[in-house]
């Protein structure tokens, strides 16, 4: 049914297990493996690691059968004067490919993040402009993140705002979170692989599909919020609201997906969640005492 | 004479952004300048924020070892706090990080390294049927053949080098490689258990973890161990033993000073009793540590401020980076600044951090007799003494002591969690202290300096990281840094392919990230 929806142009939301089973192209006999570069800006890498934590396929597979990893700087044997090599003759090769953007992108200073001789601002201005596609992975290049925090002098940017001030108009998808979740990476990959489109967007450019919901709406203590049940310490079963949980204000579906495979997550690990998909982490004031004053007296109002 | 130089910007397969130029006098490494190429300044933006927001966004300084800065800001914070986790807390902190640990030294090895060393087109002489390696030859076969610009990406194109020849071992490590990615999936499941999540691990807190043990997750958790520790008994152990013969030579190459730091780490449940020992060896002597001994330079670091040296943590409230102009011109000075990092020293020397460190200080201190065995017949194997660590190889195999002997120290401890006991006892934000917390990361000594002002908040953040011991660049009085140093002497083969370079500067495991933060 739904490969039927494909063909008429609607925006399904497929699940994972149903864009996994999809075939590639109904009409045709497979598809061409898109290539796709990876970039590494003001980053921790932190995004890299969790996208090898990926279950649905193998990394194997994600190298050899569903995509060509052109470039990725912690997996590529090139290193030295071959990487801007490689990356330069991507740009001309007028050959499509997919931009992963891992980490912000420092305006203010350009130097303070270098590669191969150049700002890495410049390599994602001319690898953005001709890519198909861009994917922020992570909060820092959803939003900024850690790089941009209060107090940064780098003026550390996301992509969005990046590609929007040198005016390069490749299509974008945010996937905040810190780190990413490896299934928003590879479900959009494979939606753009198999379908062709990217999946529905928000207004902040996020697949609808992870972040419609606050992490308030699906958390597992939400009955004890209704009940106005509110743990005064951690251990406590109640809502984490008042330990300075920023479930209310998160979106993402940490909670039904879970990390490592649904293994665990923030709140189920007893801890509030600490807003890192959100658009303002991380906020100057995280986990707290209950019977902290500051909170309320609004003694966090740091500015940058 | 023939003079060349050799950068090698950006070296791939480590953390961040980093960059290496070496001078070569008729083949041979005269000096070398190893730079960090990536400024974020998270520590010093902390200053305001809540003392507790530390433990999480320092983790964000690196999404590779999360887990270290975790526990050094919760123990820097505990500290300032006097307070300590009951023994289920630092129980479940120790089963976090230790597995973390595992994780993060099977990747630098499988692959950060790995692909320095083995020969990855062996795959298409395979001919047996395990499914991996049948894939992947039929891929590269396929790629190789193509017409396509970037055939077989991301493992070639590759520096020219000597590579492994043994087909058996070449063959052993492919498929290794690619199981290692399910290895550290599990451990990062292990992780998660107790962490919430990984990387960045959110559970970790000053007064222990949030998470309530229970037999369900401990039970996950042991289940998970063993899978690893089969991988690592095995196929790792393997491995890194079948490297370290077939490249002898590398017990010799990438020596640096053979000064050695490490910080004392993996305690049992009471908080004391380390695994490995901390201290520093000086010109082979092991002395205990002194945290008093640690300054930073920063005269070859991307700073405006006025040449300094000797400052001691949290001796500068903030260091104002150059500006793009400032940046230029001393890229075109001879002699300019050329790192973001700063250039840590002990007593004034430049130290060595990271798995030999740790290996070579905990043996010398003698309190851990199993490291010793372990020490004792994997040189006996080898042919090699401790001298030999101070090396490429030396390291690598340090690195393989460090996770066998920790599996064994997990085992035990997932053992002794009292199944429903919180291990986590909360304390509010003191106000006008300061606190220290050291542990050690995969890469080596990671400490946490911190100071907070009369209302609670933090008034300045001082890492000094592993990174930035090894990475650091020259100080005050031109002496070169870890790594630095390690480069120098080198012969090259070729220049074009600097293999040699590549391999010693993979071996210090360097986190760009990091070293600058």
């Amino acid at each position: 049914m739904y490969q039927v929806v494909i063909a008429a142009g609607a925006a399904p939301l497929l699940s994972f297990d149903e864009l996994l089973a999809a075939d590639a192209n109904p009409a045709g006999t497979g598809w061409s493996r898109p290539n796709l570069v990876w970039l590494q800006g003001a980053s921790c890498s932190g995004c890299s690691t969790s996208f090898l934590n990926i279950e649905q396929i193998t990394i194997l597979d994600f190298l050899t059968y569903f995509t060509r990893l052109i470039y990725h700087p912690n997996l590529s044997s090139a290193t030295g004067n071959q990487v801007p090599q490689i990356l330069h003759k991507l740009a001309a090769s007028n050959k499509p490919y997919i931009m992963v953007m891992e980490g912000a992108i420092p305006v203010k200073m350009p130097h303070a993040c270098m590669m191969a001789d150049r700002p890495i601002s410049e390599w994602v201005s001319l690898l953005a402009a001709k890519a198909s596609v861009c994917i922020a992975a992570g909060t820092c290049a959803a939003s900024g993140g850690v790089a941009k925090m209060a107090g940064t002098l780098t003026g550390a940017e996301s992509l969005d705002d990046f590609l929007k001030q040198r005016g390069i108009k490749t299509p974008s998808v945010n996937l905040p979170a810190c780190p990413m979740h490896p299934e928003h990476m590879v479900y959009t990959l494979l939606h753009f692989i198999k379908s062709k489109s990217l999946p529905e967007l928000d207004g902040a450019r996020r697949p609808r599909q992870f972040f419609s919901h606050s992490v308030h709406d699906r958390c597992p203590r939400y009955a004890a919020f209704q009940a106005r049940d509110f743990a005064r310490c951690i251990g406590e079963e109640g809502c984490l609201l008042e330990l300075g949980c920023q479930g209310p204000v998160t979106y993402n579906d940490c909670i039904a997906i879970g990390y490592s495979g649904n293994t665990n997550n923030c709140v189920r690990a007893g801890h509030p969640c600490i807003g890192c998909a959100g658009e303002l982490f991380p906020r100057p004031l995280l986990y707290h005492s209950h019977d902290d004053p500051r909170p309320v007296t609004g003694v966090i109002l740091k500015k940058s | 004479m023939t003079v060349t130089k050799i950068t090698v910007d950006p070296l791939t397969r480590v953390e961040g952004h980093l960059k290496f130029e070496t001078r070569i006098e008729n083949g041979v490494v005269v000096s070398a300048r190893t730079s960090g190429m990536l400024f974020r300044g998270i520590e010093k933006a902390l200053i305001g924020y809540d003392p507790r927001t530390a433990l999480q966004l320092t983790q964000r300084v690196c999404g590779v070892c999360p887990y270290a800065h975790a526990e050094a800001a919760a123990l820097a914070l505990e500290d300032a706090m006097g307070i300590r986790p009951n023994p289920n807390g630092q129980l479940l902190r120790n089963l976090i990080v230790g597995a973390y640990q595992v994780q993060d030294c099977l990747f630098h090895f499988y692959q950060l390294s790995a692909l320095d060393f083995i020969d990855v087109t062996a795959v298409l002489e395979y001919r047996g049927a395990d499914p991996g390696l049948t894939t992947m030859r039929d891929w590269v076969r396929n790629e190789v053949r193509s017409q396509r610009i970037f055939p077989a990406a991301p493992f070639l194109p590759r520096y020219k080098a000597d590579f492994l020849k043994d087909k058996e071992c070449n063959l052993s490590v492919v498929h290794n490689y690619l199981e290692s990615f399910t290895v550290m999936a599990s451990l990062h499941k292990m992780v998660t258990l107790f962490g919430g999540k990984s990387p960045h691990p959110v559970a970790i807190e000053a007064g222990g973890v949030t998470t309530r043990p229970i037999i369900g997750n401990l039970a996950q958790y042991r289940t998970l161990l063993n899978q690893v520790e089969r991988f690592v008994h095995s196929c790792y152990r393997e491995d890194i033993l079948a490297v370290c013969r077939a490249f002898p030579a590398y017990f010799k190459e990438g020596r640096g000073y053979g000064n050695f730091l490490s910080f004392p780490y993996f305690p049992d449940a009471s908080g004391n009793n380390h695994f490995f020992a901390g201290g520093a060896t000086i010109e082979g002597k092991h002395t205990p540590l002194d945290l008093n001994a640690i300054t930073e330079d920063h005269t070859y670091s991307y700073y405006k401020n006025k040449p300094g040296s000797g400052i001691k943590p949290l001796g500068v409230n903030r260091l104002e980076p150059l500006d793009w102009q400032e940046f230029q011109r001393e890229e075109q000075r001879p002699g300019g600044k050329y790192s973001w990092s700063r250039a840590p020293r002990y007593r004034g020397k430049v130290m060595e951090t990271g798995a030999a460190a740790r290996v070579v200080n905990t043996y010398h201190s003698g309190r851990n007799p199993a490291l010793n065995q372990l020490v004792d017949r994997l040189n006996r194997d080898l042919g090699i003494s401790l001298k030999g660590y101070n090396s490429v190889m030396g390291r690598h195999l340090s690195r393989y002591i460090t996770v066998s002997l920790l599996l064994s120290r997990l085992k035990e401890q997932v053992e002794q969690v009292q199944p429903g006991v919180l291990g986590f006892s909360d304390k509010n934000v003191p106000r006008g202290v300061r606190g220290i917390g050291i542990t050690e990361a995969s890469r080596g000594a990671l400490g946490h300096w911190v100071e907070i002002d009369k209302q609670g908040l933090i008034k300045n953040y001082e890492m000094v990281m592993p990174t930035t011991w090894n990475m650091g660049p020259r100080d005050s009085t031109g002496q070169p840094g870890a790594v630095e140093k390690m480069l120098i002497g080198t012969r090259i083969v070729d220049p074009a392919n600097p293999m040699e370079l590549a391999r010693i500067v993979r071996s210090a495991d360097p986190c760009v990230a990091c070293s600058v933060h």
